[in-house]
């Protein structure tokens, strides 16, 4: 019973965080790399996270003839229109819908920045009627003139005119939107949900793909489709595909390893053990501390598996016939737990309460490492027969006596070659930092180039410079955003920038409503203007009866909330620039050609009760980064203080501390400077990778310089580290073969830095012990 | 089928002229006004897609359909341009009259049915708009001419108000 006693338990712990690890969503969004205390930061990331610009999806119809391309949008966009999670669906073809058009006409009073007290005096109202009467003159009158009776100051043709602005309108052909060559037929989807909320964004792309299906019949016409949240799903189909794909051919090579190695299917089930074990704790503490895992940790935690490979390693090729497994393990935990104790301490460095990305980090490898080396310590012993030894003996020939001979003249070498690359590092400071968070998109650049080209020829806007005003209420919101439109107008006269957009271009502040109401002439004035001012024109008596009565009306009306406005293309519109989140209300007011950012954020007019942030996204979001690595690079560097600290404590003697460190060193010295000769920036992949590379080089450079070792135990030493590097340097091989630049970060770096660290302790390590003492 | 003789004949007959110089006369008789609104003005066609008709009188308009661009020309908004594939709806109204000088039947076929009589010498061609957008704004265009001359253009709006163009050559 005892014996079966900590399976059991191992089992049921492993099942729980299972269980934990698959209920909880992985996020792909950057909220990571912000710091919890920046207020603009939290902006920018709630607008790169559910922004309007994130919810866009470009759609390009190319191939066949225009007629048929023109025919496939048509029916494409109805189909997609009778669509809930759709809430846009435009291909040109629509000019405002009627019902559309009769709320704004319904407003028309309350919306129409036109509407002022000298708007309804004699002069005014003859001037407008005078202009009504051209205009029927016109033969485009039969389209204008079903308002005429309602509106004579023609308040609806500014509103219109104010609705259609702010967008450039794309090029059109057969009365649809076509990319000005006329090679593709264009469309824009506006989604409901967050171009980053990644479900919502695959079940929209799945709808388009079966409706573009089903409207494109029999015609030659190819579907094209860009979008922040087409690119975000595709970006994370082609890191599952290709991280599962290399995963299975690494596990394969890794079996293939083991067995060649040991002869024994029974390593390779429980070598696999302590690896399972971490992921599953890892992921099931982070899981419960934070609600969600980021994609980088995920990352990070392939990475960790090099590491957790190794704890079994070392128990293979140190077992010996002659003592039992228990007494093999009691041998080595004393360096096994120092290997872990440095990891571990190496980790609670990165715990900051401010950087919930970089706490993720260190969550995981502490729960990890930790459940892999209790494995390994007591669940195996519990799995293995007493006296089990790997069938194949491990079988080390003189070779590794000399491989093992102290080179004090060659780890000299080595390490004077590492200060003297370290000194070229330093004085030579080559580009060391990906900024470009481009860089590290696994989107493939012919996609980012129809991106663009779908992006200009629609006239989308871009993802660029914006204000955003955070308030209390959406009315204060409002007011706040028309004194910076007023700001805005005197800019853009000056030309430094060509247009903007905001809510309160769509929907003023309740307070301006009720100014213009309050401009509204009672119905005995208003009559009696209107009738001197109809004196010798030609229209009949009582043809205006209808505008009287909606002046008197709106008069008495309340002003429209952005609440009034749910349902309508109108509010659609507003709400995709003012919405209620954590911090009150925000309203966005995006920007185009801008000229000079600094000279419109230096001015931007604030309010008492409300705030308003010049964001430049691209800017900031790179700032986020540099800011997140800063604090990765401080918290790295406590961490290495730990580990020397801890690595004192467990060996109190600072020549075997420089024995088991110094060589992790120089092996990081000579990755980063391999990587930068291999035409690297260094991201925060690397970086990330360069933890691990620093976790497995300590545990290294502390067992080749393990005390009191014999001969044997020596060559038994090499024997498992050769495992552990070479079946590392197989793994991410295979990933730094990668086209996706995340996977070929962590696979350049890891394989790089093993291998660095093997032969730096393997050279280094012994000679530093012995020639010192 | 007489009836179609005939008005492929007249179609013929409307496609050989080259060039068109006319003046025109248009009176619009609106339910908001007490008085037909006057308007005078010149109209120019030449084949195969250019109409050009210039409003001189009350305020001078003018408005030029060529190929699918549509200019627009008024003293107060200045000279704007359109393209014509992006606003279907005016297509019909355009070639109403471009099409029908044009003797293009199959233009006028695609936005129209088509009813004719009379005789080459003395017709009348009534179109009525096939599209549901378009019945919303007109009933039908009558065509009346002789041969190959266009004489006048009525304009027939749901709500009872219609509009005649007389046309004089030159």
């Amino acid at each position: 019973m005892r014996r079966w006693s900590i399976p059991l338990l191992w089992l049921l712990a492993a099942l729980g965080c299972g269980w934990i690890v698959l209920t909880t969503p992985v996020a792909a969004d950057l909220t990571l790399f912000a710091s919890r205390a920046d207020p603009v930061a939290e902006l920018l990331l709630e607008q790169l996270r559910s922004g309007p610009t994130t919810r866009l999806i470009l759609l390009g119809l190319a191939g066949g003839a225009e007629t048929e391309r023109a025919a496939v949008s048509q029916r494409l966009t109805e189909r997609l229109k009778v669509h809930d999670e759709f809430v846009r669906v435009a291909n040109g073809a629509d000019t405002l819908p009627e019902a559309e058009l009769q709320a704004l006409f319904a407003h028309r009073y309350r919306l129409s920045p036109t509407v002022t007290p000298e708007r309804f005096t004699v002069d005014s109202l003859r001037a407008g009627l005078r202009q009504r009467l051209a205009e029927l003159q016109s033969p485009l009158a039969v389209f204008q003139k079903r308002w005429l009776a309602g509106d004579p100051t023609g308040e609806l043709l500014n509103l219109l005119k104010r609705w259609q602005g702010g967008l450039r309108e794309p090029a059109k052909r057969l009365g649809l939107w076509f990319s000005p060559d006329g090679e593709r037929a264009l469309l824009l989807v506006e989604t409901r949900a967050s171009g980053y909320d990644l479900a919502a964004q695959r079940k929209a792309v799945t709808a388009i793909r079966a409706a573009f299906a089903a409207a494109r019949v029999e015609t030659g016409v190819q579907l094209e489709m860009s979008g922040p949240g087409v690119l975000a799903t595709l970006a994370a189909d082609t890191i599952h595909a290709q991280a599962e794909f290399l995963s299975t051919l690494a596990l394969a090579a890794v079996v293939l390893i083991l067995l060649l190695v040991y002869r024994s299917a029974r390593t390779v089930w429980l070598g696999a053990l302590p690896m399972l074990a971490a992921l599953l704790a890892g992921a099931a503490a982070v899981d419960l501390i934070f609600g969600k895992m980021y994609l980088i940790t995920l990352a990070f935690s392939m990475t960790l598996l090099g590491e957790t490979l190794d704890y079994p390693t070392y128990l293979f090729s140190h077992r010996r016939a002659t003592e039992t497994v228990v007494d093999t393990l009691r041998q080595l935990w004393p360096t096994l737990r120092l290997c872990v104790a440095t990891t571990l301490l190496g980790c609670l460095a990165m715990l900051d309460a401010d950087f919930p990305g970089l706490s993720q980090l260190g969550v995981f490898t502490v729960a990890g490492i930790a459940a892999a080396v209790a494995t390994t310590r007591w669940l195996l012993p519990a799995l293995l027969p007493p006296r089990w030894t790997p069938p194949q003996p491990v079988a080390i020939g003189a070779w590794a006596d000399r491989a093992l001979q102290p080179r004090p003249r060659l780890a000299l070498a080595l390490g004077g070659c590492g200060a003297l690359v370290l000194l070229a590092l330093m004085v030579k400071a080559p580009p060391l930092w990906e900024n470009d968070l481009a860089a590290l998109s696994p989107v493939p650049r012919e996609l980012m180039r129809l991106d663009q080209e779908l992006r200009t020829a629609l006239g989308a806007p871009e993802v660029g410079h914006l204000i955003a005003i955070v308030a209390p209420d959406a009315e204060t919101a409002l007011r706040h955003g028309e004194t910076i439109a007023v700001y805005l107008d005197d800019r853009q006269r000056e030309g430094l920038l060509t247009g903007y957009d905001g809510p309160m271009r769509s929907l003023p502040s309740a307070r301006t409503q009720q100014q213009r109401q309050a401009s509204l002439p009672d119905a005995a004035t208003l009559t009696a203007n209107l009738n001197a001012a109809l004196q010798g024109l030609p229209f009949k008596p009582g043809s205006f009866a209808p505008f009287l009565d909606a002046v008197d009306a709106a008069r008495a009306a309340s002003p429209l909330r952005p609440e009034d406005l749910r349902g309508t293309l109108l509010g659609t519109r507003v709400n995709a620039m003012l919405f209620p989140g954590g911090r009150g209300w925000t309203a966005l007011l995006p920007l185009s050609g801008v000229r000079d950012a600094g000279a419109l954020a230096a001015d931007l007019p604030q309010a008492e009760s409300s705030q308003a942030y010049y964001l430049d996204l691209r800017a900031e979001t790179n700032r986020l980064v540099a800011g997140f690595r800063a604090a990765t690079l401080v918290r790295i560097g406590w961490g290495a203080a730990l580990i020397v600290a801890v690595v004192w404590l467990g060996l109190r003697s600072w020549r075997r501390v420089v024995a088991a460190l110094l060589p992790v060193a120089l092996a990081l010295v000579f990755t980063v400077a391999a990587l930068l000769a291999l035409g690297e920036r260094l991201s925060l992949f690397h970086l990330v990778s360069l933890l691990l590379v620093l976790g497995v080089g300590v545990d290294y450079g502390l067992f080749f310089s393990r005390p009191g070792a014999d001969p044997d135990s020596r060559r038994r030493t090499l024997h498992a580290l050769l495992v552990c590097c070479g079946s590392a340097l197989t793994v991410f091989g295979m990933l730094s073969l990668s086209a996706l630049p995340a996977l070929r970060a962590i696979g350049l770096t890891v394989s790089l830095g093993v291998a660095a660290s093997f032969i730096a302790a393997l050279v280094a390590a012994r000679p530093l012990l012995t020639k010192m003492s | 089928m007489a009836d179609d003789d005939a008005l492929s004949q007249v179609m013929r007959a409307l496609a050989a002229a080259p060039t068109v110089e006319a003046t025109f006369r248009e009176e619009k008789t609106l339910a908001v006004l007490d008085a037909p609104l006057v308007a005078t003005g010149v109209l120019y066609y030449r084949a195969p897609d250019l109409l050009r008709k210039r409003t001189l009188h009350p305020q001078p308009e003018d408005y030029e359909a060529d190929g699918h661009w549509l200019t627009v020309e008024t003293p107060e908004a200045g000279r704007r341009q359109f393209d014509l594939n992006g606003y279907p709806q005016l297509r019909p109204f355009v070639e109403a009259i471009r099409a029908a000088q044009a003797g293009d039947r199959a233009a006028l076929e695609r936005y129209y049915r088509l009813e004719f009589q009379g005789t080459p010498a003395d017709w009348s061609l009534r179109l009525t708009p096939r599209d549901a957008d378009a019945q919303r704004y007109v009933v039908a265009i009558v065509l009346r001419g002789r041969n190959g001359r266009i004489d006048s253009m009525e304009t027939l709006e749901p709500d009872g108000d219609r509009s005649l163009m007389t046309i004089t050559w030159r």
